[in-house]
């Protein structure tokens, strides 16, 4: 196992450099000019000439005027800075964003905390709804229920997540008034203590958990279903029921363990996406999450900011592949990852 | 063990909604103001760092105790609250000095007085070496007397700047940044604290050489921790000196509070705010409406697009919304300073004929295209200003009779095209139909890509235009449809052919940036859709230079190259003294005449913005240059 895990650590290792050097240079593809627009407010104030030179200067501090190689083995922390130091990202330094002027670590944290808030309602709310639901409907698959569920599943799936929103909202916002129709706390409100805090963020998030694990229900429940549908048409289960066993041992003692090993990567693929959030429902919920400032970061060209925010989800996700890869073997002794 | 789970979750926030209900709706004499632009947290100074709509408008409610302020008008007049007097005093060697004496007794939100040292320490920094590793964005070096050479570390001192005693203050400008027809914006300098901003201990002095910083260690190294403390804070201990506090911001949930300052002495008039809190929330575009339909913000400020101006208006006429509420909804209107424009290139292609471009005016209805963009919030400008600017205002009935509307007109725009020569087929026949051609010169000719030379050497230019447009630009569909699709232009043999690319592309054609790939270089679009603003300083001076390094530095985007309005937009502000009103609007009007007649733009719309307010806010006003944060101070809540 061990060794498996040291070759795994250098293939993400080797994997990370390549699509990092990939990243880089597709950023810096696109024809934008830094310099230029840091500048663009002060151009009415400057001669040509000064600007020109300022222009210049602020090129050169950027590192603007280097191969590409050089600014990415410098953004790696492998090149020497301007200033002579190493200060890259193996360095810690994720870059500076240009948009809010601080480094992209700081301007991180508070949306990650937020993600992390709302999707762990999210994720742990849609598990326990698909999971049970999944089992139920295989169980009683062409019954009245399953038939239901399965028009309202495919509903949910295809709906697009922006018009649910918008529908929730409606209703629940505009008519019903239940819940705030954006933000995460109620404007000019003072706390008076921690718990007032976390209650009113509650509060504005219910909404956005609801419509995030309304969208999500089509997709596991129907993986659930058909996990179990298989598991319970294989001879052991007709084994187990022969030997006289509860029907409830026999669905979650023998079928729902031999179905969770191909549910359990999606399962896994879920507390992962916990780190990133939802572009749609965060801009139209006005929450201050992943999503919303990486689609930020891309409309505002702020390309460091950008990069830190995809090398994060890239360690992620190589991290969680093997995490996953390891968990088949703790599910399914049957799977070896020693070699 | 999940459903147990999932179960409690659901109940946590069922019990969330219990007890948050009252809290929905925003109260009476709070002003929640919606911004669609991000709050980014810097509240540093001006634009030393950013310069966000939302942060700058922060910015100004905190901080306003400046020597010399814009009016009501966008006019720079001095602020007789902070300064008790400004002398000019002409120098012999062309430098002018501005000696300037502030009142006694102005203090910051925090008590602590303000002397002559709170205006003049940051003038040093910024013009300081030490703004390249801080990441400053300043020019003031350039503007001071020994501004260069103390920012290229040849003078430990900034000569150009003085301090006379604890309450008078000296700043002499550089000779060739003079005479200037807004020169007094270089006496406008704001009161900051110095030991917020540098740290305990940090002073500024003057041993009659200038102003330096001095009580501890003035490198970037140094301050730099405590600067970016300083910008990003927000709660009782930030000093500042502007109607409000920054009492609060939440950066998860993108939330400022700012409550009135007890201390404040009044705006340029005297005026003290009444709204006793403010709060900045986040707005976004598609929940806007429902957004003040529930109260989770009461002010939307400058609505610029016509489809959200009739919803505005469709949610005041609504009974239910404001019984629901407990509150109304009021608005204001005023004139956008700038407009939405088409733009030549001047110096290659068919654009660079004045026929081609005032013909391509006439086969445009600008005015149904300004209705139909704005559906009705908005108005046709013929010239280089918005209905906004007091030099519009001022000249209005002269600009009416003295400036060309370009009227529909597709049969004057084939007289035109004809008397210009466009009157060739692709052979060298005498025109028939389909696209016109002109014969050239070698030089008219260029690089031009669709130009055909015939077997005797004679080169014939087609009425090609290539059209550069921004992606998902709605002011760019509707240009194709009324005049790229207008059969007129066919018919007139003229062709344009629209190209999308991103708008940093756009521009790296404008500007004609190598640097960012060889193809820019070359001049490939002469026509390009865009919008432009006026701040109230208007200077043109160099945007028709023709001096070959400037255009090259991306100065002259209109590639126009005419002596009398380049002379025009130089005279206007560096050739007027700052008094004389009469010389520089008899220029302004000039140039504006002379831009008019060689059309390097075409303005489309100049929009009409509006701002909604809750009814129970009195005597809100608002301008093309009095923003939200000047107007508020002047807002009342009604009984």
């Amino acid at each position: 196992m061990g060794k498996y895990v040291l070759k795994r650590i250098g293939y993400i290792v080797l994997v990370f450099l390549i699509i990092s050097l990939l990243m880089y240079a597709l950023y810096n593809l696109i024809p934008s000019d830094p310099a230029r627009a840091q500048l663009e407010g002060v151009r009415q104030t400057l001669r040509p000439d000064e600007y020109e030179t300022m222009y210049r200067q602020l090129r050169a501090q950027l590192g603007l005027d280097d191969p590409l190689i050089v600014r990415y083995l410098r953004w790696m922390g492998l090149w020497t800075d301007v200033d002579g130091t190493f200060n890259g990202l193996l360095q810690g330094n994720l870059g500076y964003s240009q948009f809010f002027k601080k480094d992209a670590v700081d301007v991180i944290v508070e949306p990650m905390k937020n993600t992390i808030f709302i999707n762990i309602f999210s994720t742990i709310l849609s598990l326990g709804i698909t999971i049970p639901v999944g089992i139920y409907c295989a169980v009683r698959k062409g019954k009245k229920f399953d038939q239901s569920m399965q028009v309202v599943t495919i509903l949910g799936y295809s709906i697009p997540i922006y018009i649910i929103s918008l529908i929730f909202m409606f209703f629940f916002c505009v008519l019903w008034r239940i819940f705030p129709i954006m933000g995460s706390r109620t404007a000019g409100i003072t706390y008076a203590n921690d718990w007032e805090a976390f209650v009113d963020k509650l509060y504005h998030i219910t909404l956005p958990v609801i419509v995030m694990t309304f969208a999500s229900l089509g997709g596991m429940t129907r993986y659930v279903r058909s996990a179990m549908i298989e598991a319970l048409s294989m001879d052991y289960i007709r084994t187990a029921r022969a030997k006289g066993l509860r029907e409830k041992v026999v669905i979650y003692s023998h079928a729902w363990r031999n179905a969770l090993l191909p549910v359990v990567t999606s399962i896994f693929g879920w507390f992962l996406s916990i780190f990133s959030g939802s572009v749609i429902i965060e801009n139209t919920f006005a929450l201050n999450g992943m999503g919303r400032l990486y689609w930020q970061g891309l409309n505002n060209q702020d390309f460091e900011l950008v990069l830190a925010i995809q090398m994060f989800y890239t360690v992620v996700s190589l991290v969680g592949n093997l995490l996953i890869d390891v968990s088949y073997g703790l599910v399914d002794p049957r799977v070896r990852v020693d070699k | 063990m999940k459903k147990l789970l999932a179960m409690l979750l659901a109940l946590a926030m069922l019990f969330s909604v219990a007890l948050a209900e009252e809290a929905a709706t925003s109260e009476k004499g709070v002003v929640i103001y919606g911004s669609t632009t991000e709050i980014t947290g810097d509240f540093a100074p001006g634009a030393w760092w950013s310069n966000g709509a939302t942060d700058m408008m922060l910015r100004d409610l905190t901080n306003d105790y400046a020597t010399v302020v814009t009016n009501q008008g966008g006019e720079l007049v001095v602020n007789p609250t902070v300064t008790k007097s400004l002398e000019t005093t002409e120098n012999e060697d062309g430098t002018k000095t501005y000696t300037i004496q502030i009142n006694e007794g102005l203090v910051y939100n925090n008590g602590d007085a303000i002397t002559a040292k709170d205006f003049v320490w940051h003038q040093v920094l910024l013009s300081s070496p030490l703004i390249t590793d801080l990441a400053i964005t300043s020019s003031a070096y350039l503007n001071y007397v020994g501004g260069q050479a103390f920012y290229d570390g040849e003078a430990t001192a900034l000569s150009g700047v003085r301090l006379i005693d604890d309450y008078t203050f000296s700043l002499t400008i550089a000779a060739d940044k003079l005479p200037y027809f807004y020169d007094l914006n270089y006496a406008a300098v704001y009161a900051f604290d110095i030991e917020y901003w540098l740290g305990e201990g940090y002073d500024v002095a003057d041993d009659g050489e200038g102003c330096y910083i001095t009580g501890g260690e003035f490198t970037a190294a140094a301050i730099q921790e405590h600067l970016n403390n300083a910008r990003f804070y927000a709660g009782p201990d930030r000093v500042s000196a502007g109607p409000y506090n920054l009492v609060e911001f939440d950066q998860a949930a993108l939330q400022a509070t700012l409550e009135i300052n007890p201390n404040y002495a009044g705006n340029f008039e005297g005026q003290k705010p009444s709204i006793e809190k403010i709060v900045v929330v986040r707005a976004e575009d598609a929940t806007w409406a429902d957004a003040m339909k529930t109260g989770a913000f009461n002010f939307y400020d400058t609505i610029t697009d016509g489809t959200q101006i009739n919803t505005a208006m469709d949610i005041m006429e609504d009974e239910a919304v404001a019984a629901q509420l407990g509150y109304g909804f009021d608005y204001v209107t005023f004139d956008r300073p700038g407009y939405g424009k088409i733009q030549f290139q001047c110096d290659f292609g068919p654009t660079q004929f004045v026929a081609v471009r005032q013909a391509v005016a006439m086969l445009l209805d600008r005015n149904e295209f300004a209705n139909t963009f704005c559906q009705g919030w908005g108005s046709v400008v013929n010239g280089p200003y918005g209905t906004g600017l007091w030099q519009y205002m001022d000249s209005e009935e002269w600009l009416n009779e003295n400036l060309n509307a370009y009227a529909y007109d597709a049969a004057g725009a084939v007289q035109l095209l004809v008397d210009d020569g466009w009157v060739y087929n692709a052979d060298g026949s005498d025109y028939t139909e389909g696209v016109r051609y002109k014969k050239v010169t070698a030089e008219e000719a260029g690089t031009y890509a669709h130009n055909v030379t015939l077997e005797d050497g004679t080169i014939l230019m087609p009425l090609i235009i290539e059209w550069s447009s921004s992606e998902n630009n709605s002011v760019s569909d509707l240009l194709n449809v009324m005049l790229v699709q207008n059969p007129d232009v066919a018919a007139a043999g003229m062709e344009i052919r629209q190209n999308i690319m991103t708008f940093d592309e756009m521009l790296n054609f404008i500007y004609r940036d190598a640097t960012q790939g060889e193809k820019y270089g070359v001049p490939t679009y002469g026509m390009y859709n865009l919008a432009t603003n006026w701040t109230p300083i208007y200077d043109v001076a160099y945007n028709f230079t023709d001096d070959p390094e400037m255009v090259a530095a991306g100065w002259n985007t209109n590639y126009l190259f005419d002596e009398t309005i380049d002379q025009l937009t130089m005279d206007m502000v560096y050739g007027v003294e700052s008094d004389d009103v009469d010389t520089y609007l008899s220029i302004w009007q000039q140039y504006v005449q002379r831009w008019n007649e060689l059309l390097p733009e075409i303005p489309l719309y100049s929009n009409v913005y509006v701002t909604m307010y809750p009814d129970w806010l009195e005597g809100y006003t608002q301008d093309s240059f009095w923003d939200f944060q000047q107007a508020i101070l002047y807002c009342t809540v009604a009984e």
